[in-house]
């Protein structure tokens, strides 16, 4: 029987809590398929990081410590755990679906001929099988997989679960990696620069998505209530994309995390991206016309109704009740 | 310069999406298809290249009749070529089985560059790119929201968290994956239209490029049980009523927060 193999990421210098999050995933599922739980950690200095992972759900921990893996670069990464793969005879291997984790995860499947599953946020085991549960169609559809038996690469989509916070047995394993030639040479990281949108200082943020439908729109409809409740604009990600506002207005995961008093979310479906970066909110009002559009999952209040109706009306009442 | 750009059709983002009778797909018989958004990009950006060196841009696409329309469309926005694969073995593929299919046109076509978008918005796998990479043997990236290029090498800023980006250097023959917002994706014109329906649109099937019984349901490594409306949590408060009514509660609630 294989092993479980939980590949860990590493962020300024710490393991990052998606990595707990698939130990505790690995953990969950490795007595009920008869399999180990085993971890890569990969990086450039990094023995004392995997011995503390060690003890908290990675099992057996292979350290690939090199130079070649101090930056994320895909050849690198590939080859790392590829060995890690061979070394600990893994036939499920668990990645956190981030820019790295989507960037080398299909690479390593397709060069094992093994199957892929994407952005999962549940994994089971049937009858010594696996099964994934992810979204499909941008949140609006849930669709269960199942692996064929053979190896199975599988991304996690980071703040699934609940990290794993128990302590284990463990020991830590030196990884030899044959490094290719990095053919895809990392530069350097650009933090965006600062433009005045600071939306993370908000207490009242109105974002409008796609279903505001038009540049123009946004001034007209959604920045007056943000106005009248003396809060400020936001948008989702197609919004910004077509150029009706800047970026620095985006929430989600490719823009900002913002957790204000109050978010009203009009004409937002309620993607995964969009709620990562605005689900912490104390107070969360969605406003769609689709009764089934997941925002609602994450609202306080729903109203399914067109956003041209009500946030006018809205706009007017705050303004009176204001005086 | 040759550039393979990789594009699949999907429901029209505003479609109506009913699960059908197996239960493991939509229904769709009755609603609109469009370009996935993410491959809108990709087509754009070899589009962009070939404006300013001399290209050829050859489009390729897996699915049914349906898709003859998306291909047509690419022409008509400037590419120079489509492969069909319309074929019903490819059916029930994975994303493993795609990118084979796509590595066989590949191995064909022998391009400089293959762009494609990150993921699907039907699907939503973020799968086929990496592996088509590796599967042809050339360096990729992901997630590309701004690229240049000079003497074969390109330049790729590529999206992280939180608003960063990442800088990387790859050199042609590579891949890239493209992320929405990268350019202004045109319009097909009238002009264009009418020019592409005398482009060459090649159909092939799975035995065309040598694969029949290697893609498709029966070798899928991973394959969909069931699809259902997400199951329904801790949902909202509906608020129901007149316009009236709901502002009414609205502002109740904004009120019972101390925001007013
Ligand atoms: C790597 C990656 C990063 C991403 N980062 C982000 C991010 O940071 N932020 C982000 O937002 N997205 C992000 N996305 C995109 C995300 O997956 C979704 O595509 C996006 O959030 C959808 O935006 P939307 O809800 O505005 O549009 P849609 O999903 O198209 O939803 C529009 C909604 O408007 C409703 N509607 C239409 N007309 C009306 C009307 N008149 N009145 C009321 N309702 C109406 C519709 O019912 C629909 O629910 C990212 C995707 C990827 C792959």
């Amino acid at each position: 029987m294989g092993s479980i193999l939980v590949v860990t990421e590493i962020q300024n210098g710490e393991i990052r809590e998606a990595s707990y999050e698939l130990a505790s995933i690995a953990q969950g599922i490795a007595s009920g398929s008869g399999r180990e739980v085993k971890s890569l950690v990969a990086g450039s200095g990094v023995g004392s990081l995997a011995e503390a992972f060690a003890s908290k759900g990675g099992g057996t921990v292979l350290v690939a410590d090199d130079d070649a893996l101090a930056n994320y670069n895909v050849d690198g990464f590939n080859a790392a755990i590829r060995a890690a793969v061979d070394e600990a005879d893994a036939d499920l291997v668990l990645i956190s679906n981030t820019p790295s984790g989507w960037d080398v995860a299909p690479r390593v499947a397709a060069g094992l001929d093994a199957g892929f599953v994407g952005d999962c946020f549940r994994v089971e085991v049937e009858d010594g099988s696996f099964s994934f549960h992810r979204r499909i169609f941008n949140g609006k559809l849930d669709a269960k997989i199942n692996a064929a038996p053979g190896k199975i690469v599988a991304t996690i989509q980071p703040g699934a679960v609940a990290p794993f916070e128990g302590s284990t047995e463990g020991s830590t394993q030196p990884l030899s990696v044959d490094f290719p030639d990095a053919r895809v040479q990392f530069k350097e990281i650009k933090t965006s620069e600062s433009t005045g949108v600071d939306l993370s200082k908000a207490d009242i943020i109105v974002s409008g998505g796609r279903g505001v439908g038009a540049p123009e729109k946004f001034p007209e409809t959604i920045q007056p209530l943000a106005d009248a409740l003396g809060g400020a604009m936001g948008a989702s990600r197609p919004v910004v994309d077509a150029g009706w506002l800047p970026h620095p207005y985006q929430v989600g995961s490719s823009g900002q995390v913002v957790q204000p008093k109050l978010y009203i979310a009009a004409g937002i479906s309620g993607a995964i991206q969009h709620l990562v970066g605005m689900k912490a909110s104390n107070f969360i009002i969605a406003i769609n016309k689709d009764p089934d559009a997941p925002i609602f999952e994450v609202a306080d209040v729903g109203v399914v109704a067109d956003l041209f109706d009500i946030v006018p009306a809205l706009t007017n009442a705050v303004s009176e009740a204001k005086g | 310069m040759k550039i393979m750009v990789c594009l699949k059709q999907v429901p029209h983002q505003d479609a109506r999406l009913d699960v059908d009778a197996s239960g493991t797909w939509i229904q769709e018989a009755n609603i609109k298809f469009e370009i996935n958004s993410y491959d809108t990009y990709a087509l754009e950006e070899a589009l962009r290249v070939k404006d300013d060196t001399e290209s050829e841009v050859v489009v390729v696409s897996i699915g049914p009749d349906r898709t003859t329309q998306a291909l047509r469309t690419a022409l008509g926005m400037g590419a120079d070529r489509a492969v069909h694969i319309n074929d019903d073995e490819a059916n029930g593929s994975d994303a493993l089985g795609i990118a084979k299919i796509l590595a066989a046109v590949a191995k064909e076509e022998n391009p400089d560059l293959i762009f494609m978008g990150l993921m699907s918005d039907d699907g939503n796998f973020t799968a086929v790119p990496p592996m088509l990479a590796e599967l042809t043997g050339v360096p990729h990236t992901t997630a590309a929201v701004g690229l240049s290029r000079a003497n074969g090498t390109l330049t790729v800023e590529r999206e992280i968290e939180g608003g960063a980006t990442e800088v990387v250097e790859l050199s042609t023959p590579c891949l890239v994956a493209v992320q929405t917002g990268l350019n202004e994706v045109r319009y097909a014109s009238l002009k264009g239209i009418m020019a592409a329906k005398k482009k060459p649109l090649d159909v092939k099937s799975v035995s065309d490029l040598g694969l029949s019984g290697s893609v498709g349901a029966a070798s899928a490594k991973v394959s969909i049980e069931k699809i259902a409306p997400p199951e329904k949590g801790d949902s909202a408060e509906l608020i129901e009523g007149s316009t009236d009514e709901i502002v009414g509660t609205l502002i109740t609630k904004i009120k019972e927060l101390g925001l007013l």
